[in-house]
């Protein structure tokens, strides 16, 4: 195992060196640092696998010379588990990027972005398998100070550097507060070791635990990018070269997750009050709901893509929220499936939200735009590119047979079996939360039919479209993995349960694999065999086979028959883009039912003929939504401390003897004081 | 010295430090540039020769050193470079004063009296003959950042500088006897560049804005 990790850590450090060191050739570079980044992944892969089998964690330690501070190392079940995840995405993301950052070629510095893009990486592992708070801090900062360098890649676009400036200073006030819960935990223990975090004979202070609970929530929420604190996704995503967005959205949010449940159940080892959890579940429904109703009024595909990251961070949440109300009530096997239910989701939306960020990128890199406005037809274009983005698409919209399905079937189960608690109010309350996740789904569907409808079907709408042309193979390389991977896991929760089972029964104890996969793992029972059940490979032979007899029915009744090529019926005019249902028309009545929530303004002007209101000239059509939370809480913050600077400008009056006085009185104070 | 009574010693060390502080009291009541850094060089002179009585009495032979550096650096060297500038800007007197002499010379009575309060609790823990003078010493630090704040010409600034530098060089030998030499030759080095750079910034100042009245640097602040 110390091998995998030298392996590991050793390749993403020469990817993040070697670069810097090779004369400015980009390809030489760009071989060089994603292939050796690519082989580091694999070793984070077996890495991760090994940690989930083995039987008991892996542990290392290195001291250093600065107090407090250790570089130690832990493989526990939880950690491999994230790491799996994050390696995985990372050797796809390399593969992916041979292809991708050609197109920066003579724009961007190849060294850098490969150099930067390793550092990324390897401050993501070590982030997951860190056992010191301290060093935790430092790769911590490592990752989001990276993260920003690599968003901010295309300096040269204005709205780029808000972007990054947007995250920079988010991830910030989140470092802040993750500090915060570090010093309160350190109080009471006197170390910064993980181990002494989860001492049991150090039992915190109820209104303590409260508190390091909330800060941890506050400081992981930034990253993770729950409502409402993920307004800066939608601009840092969208931003980042598509290799880094999908990085971004897909693992590094995950980081915050892992922590989260790092911190309730591994630091407080599972010692909390039921409304710890209930708060979660709150959060992860409004951010399911609200995440996918921003995106589907987003035409810019990536920014559609990053609401969907607050979307899925939702489920998540969703499952990890009633996993710990159930583990607060002492269902020990009902709060082991909602974790379970959330760490699915976990791994399924990492890899299907990199996938899509590829497909994204390939679009991006094909047509040389990000809005959907003008895409369109491209699925004869870019077939491969069109059949991943779909495989993608049917997964993040949760539809059989694949992975995303499976994961938020499991957390709709864990949500109905509420009926077990005692309470009342929570009885009323997980319903609710499925209600909640039910429309998410809906919606989610809506997201993506448009998403696809509108890039891939019918006419193009631009000459970029008309002219796109597949992608490189590693990009197809790259995005056919991972669309493998989301049939993989889809069809196969069989293999992946177990796994899941060892991270939980870790931290809960309570083991429910053999309970869960009914009829040797043909099917899967959420722990009442009674109440539901699901076979995965068999509804995906039913799938399958109704495709087949469809295809057949085809072939043999509509394969003779001659075709005939004429006009659409279309009042006598030949049919052109124009006519297309456009992606702002197709979420029309979805923006018209929720207008409370998107607050739009609609702006239209016209310019009629002269001679007769009844012709138009010209019409103009505007169209906002009001970015809520945005303009209430963050702009109201943001005008008080400007306002608040403005104030103390009087203080720095630019005087010379002014400022020799504040020092000559303080100095004079401070010797006053001594005494 | 066993001739000399040590009690003798400390009165005439505390004697010598007295006078430096007296400089600084004349310094703030003068007007004119060209006065105010002969005055300087009078108290630089006065610093030397405190050094060198704590060199007899004590035998502490490296003080001899330091003393004959500040001759060399600050009573002839500085001075020169000084009134070459103020010959060369042709600015004889400080018309514009922040805070006017009468209450300028209240306030430094009233930081002499803070300086011997402050230094009280550690006066009665040393054993050194020089130990008045740190009290001294303070005083003249104090004086001289109040000065830098209540004059305006870079030049009186620059002179009210040294004297700090003045009075830290007095504590330093009143509390142990002086730096190791080493330290002293590299604190002396530094007056001597700070000095230089300080005269430049000064032409620079004139050439800026027709004036070397540190207000002026007011109009940078964006």
């Amino acid at each position: 195992m110390a091998i995998l990790l030298f392996l590991t850590l050793v390749g993403y450090a020469a990817g993040l060196l070697l670069p810097l060191c090779v004369p400015a050739r980009p390809k030489v570079q760009n071989i060089l640092a994603h292939g050796l980044a690519g082989v580091a992944a694999v070793g984070g892969c077996c890495l991760g696998i090994t940690g989930l089998l083995a039987a008991k964690p892996f542990e290392m330690s290195v001291p250093s010379t600065l107090p407090l501070l250790t570089f130690a190392i832990r493989l526990d079940p939880l950690a491999s588990f994230f790491l799996l995840t994050i390696s995985l995405v990372s050797l796809a993301a390399s593969i992916y990027a041979l292809g991708y950052v050609t197109k920066f070629y003579g724009r961007v510095s190849m060294s850098l972005l490969g150099s930067l893009f390793n550092g990324f990486l390897l401050s993501m592992t070590l982030v997951v398998i860190a056992d010191n708070g301290f060093f935790f801090l430092i790769v911590w900062e490592l990752m989001s100070l990276i993260s920003y360098f690599l968003v901010v890649t295309e300096h040269e676009k204005s709205d780029v550097r808000y972007a990054g400036l947007f995250y920079l200073i988010m991830t910030h006030v989140g470092t802040a507060f993750i500090l915060l819960t570090f010093l309160l935990l350190f109080q009471e223990s006197g170390s910064f070791s993980f181990d002494a975090f989860r001492q049991p004979e150090q039992s915190l202070p109820d209104g303590m635990k409260t508190m390091v609970f909330l800060t941890a929530l506050i400081g992981f929420g930034t990253k993770a990018g729950f409502v409402p604190l993920h307004v800066w996704l939608p601009y840092a995503h969208p931003a980042a070269p598509s290799h880094i967005s999908a990085l971004m959205s897909g693992v590094m949010i995950k980081t915050a997750i892992y922590a989260l449940v790092r911190v309730c159940f591994d630091f407080f080892g599972g010692y909390f009050p039921w409304w710890w959890g209930f708060v979660v579940l709150a959060i992860g429904a409004v951010s399911a709901v609200l995440g996918v109703m921003y995106a589907l009024m987003e035409h810019d595909l990536k920014s559609l893509l990053a609401y969907h990251s607050v979307e899925n961070i939702g489920i998540i949440l969703l499952g990890i929220g009633a996993g710990m109300i159930f583990h607060s009530y002492g269902f020990e096997e009902l709060a082991a499936l909602g974790l379970i239910a959330g760490l699915y989701h976990t791994i399924n939306h990492a890899i299907f939200k990199a996938l899509l960020f590829f497909g994204a990128g390939s679009l991006l890199y094909a047509t040389h735009t990000r809005n959907m406005e003008e895409y369109g037809g491209l699925l004869r274009r870019m077939p491969w590119t069109g059949a991943c983005f779909l495989i993608g698409a049917v997964s993040i919209a949760a539809l059989p047979p694949t992975n995303g399905f499976i994961s938020e079937w499991l957390v709709f189960q864990s949500l109905f079996l509420s009926y077990e608690i005692p309470s009342l109010f929570m009885k009323l309350m997980l319903p609710i939360a499925a209600a909640m996740l039910a429309l998410t789904g809906v919606l989610a569907l809506t997201c993506f039919a448009k998403a696809f409808g509108i890039s891939f079907l019918a006419l193009p709408r631009s000459s970029h479209a008309k002219h796109a042309e597949e992608v490189p193979w590693p990009m197809r390389i790259g995005m056919g993995f991972l669309a493998a991977g989301c049939v993989a896991l889809g069809l196969a929760p069989m293999l992946a349960v177990p796994i899941m089972d060892r991270v939980t029964a870790s931290m809960i104890g309570a083991s429910i694999s053999e309970k869960m996969l009914a009829l040797g793992g043909w099917a899967l029972t959420p722990v009442n065999v009674e109440f539901s059940s699901i076979s995965s490979p068999v509804l995906g032979l039913v799938l399958a086979a109704t495709a087949a007899f469809g295809l057949a029915l085809v072939a043999l009744h509509g394969g003779t028959r001659a075709y005939r090529y004429g006009k659409t019926w279309a009042c006598g005019l030949n049919v052109t883009p124009r006519m297309e249902y456009s992606a702002t028309g197709f979420v029309q009545p979805i923006k018209r039912v929720f207008s409370t929530i998107y607050q739009p303004t609609v702006k239209l002007e016209t310019d009629f003929l002269e001679e007769s209101r009844y012709f138009a000239k010209r019409r103009r059509f505007e169209f906002h939504i009001e970015p809520v939370f945005q303009k209430y809480l963050y702009d109201s913050v943001v005008t008080f401390m400007s306002g608040l600077a403005h104030r103390l400008r009087i203080v720095q009056a630019g005087s010379l003897h002014l400022y020799l006085a504040y020092m000559f009185v303080t100095l004079v104070m401070l010797l006053l004081l001594a005494l | 010295m066993s001739w000399l009574s040590p009690h003798i010693a400390t009165q005439i060390v505390d004697f010598s430090s007295a006078m430096l502080l007296l400089t600084c009291f004349a310094i703030v009541a003068q007007r004119r540039l060209s006065a105010c850094v002969d005055l300087f060089a009078l108290q630089s002179l006065f610093l030397a020769m405190t050094a060198a009585l704590v060199a007899f009495f004590t035998g502490t032979r490296h003080i001899y050193i330091a003393a004959a550096l500040t001759v060399v650096v600050k009573v002839i060297v500085i001075p020169r470079v000084l009134k070459g500038v103020i010959e060369r800007l042709n600015v004889t007197r400080e018309l514009v004063m922040r805070i006017n002499i009468p209450a300028s010379l209240l306030i430094c009575g009233a930081l002499v009296m803070i300086a011997f309060f402050i230094t009280q609790p550690i006066i009665p823990f040393g054993h050194l003959l020089t130990r008045d003078s740190l009290a001294i010493a303070l005083a003249i630090v104090l004086i001289g950042f109040f000065t830098m704040i209540s004059r305006q010409k870079a030049v009186t600034q620059l002179i009210a500088f040294l004297v700090m530098e003045n009075g830290l060089f007095l504590g330093a030998t009143a509390a142990t006897y002086g730096m190791p030499l080493i330290v002293e030759l590299g604190v002396f080095f530094d007056v001597l560049v700070a000095a230089l750079i300080a005269g430049i910034y000064t032409n620079r100042l004139q050439d800026a804005f027709d004036s070397v009245d540190t207000t002026h640097l007011t109009e940078l602040k964006e």
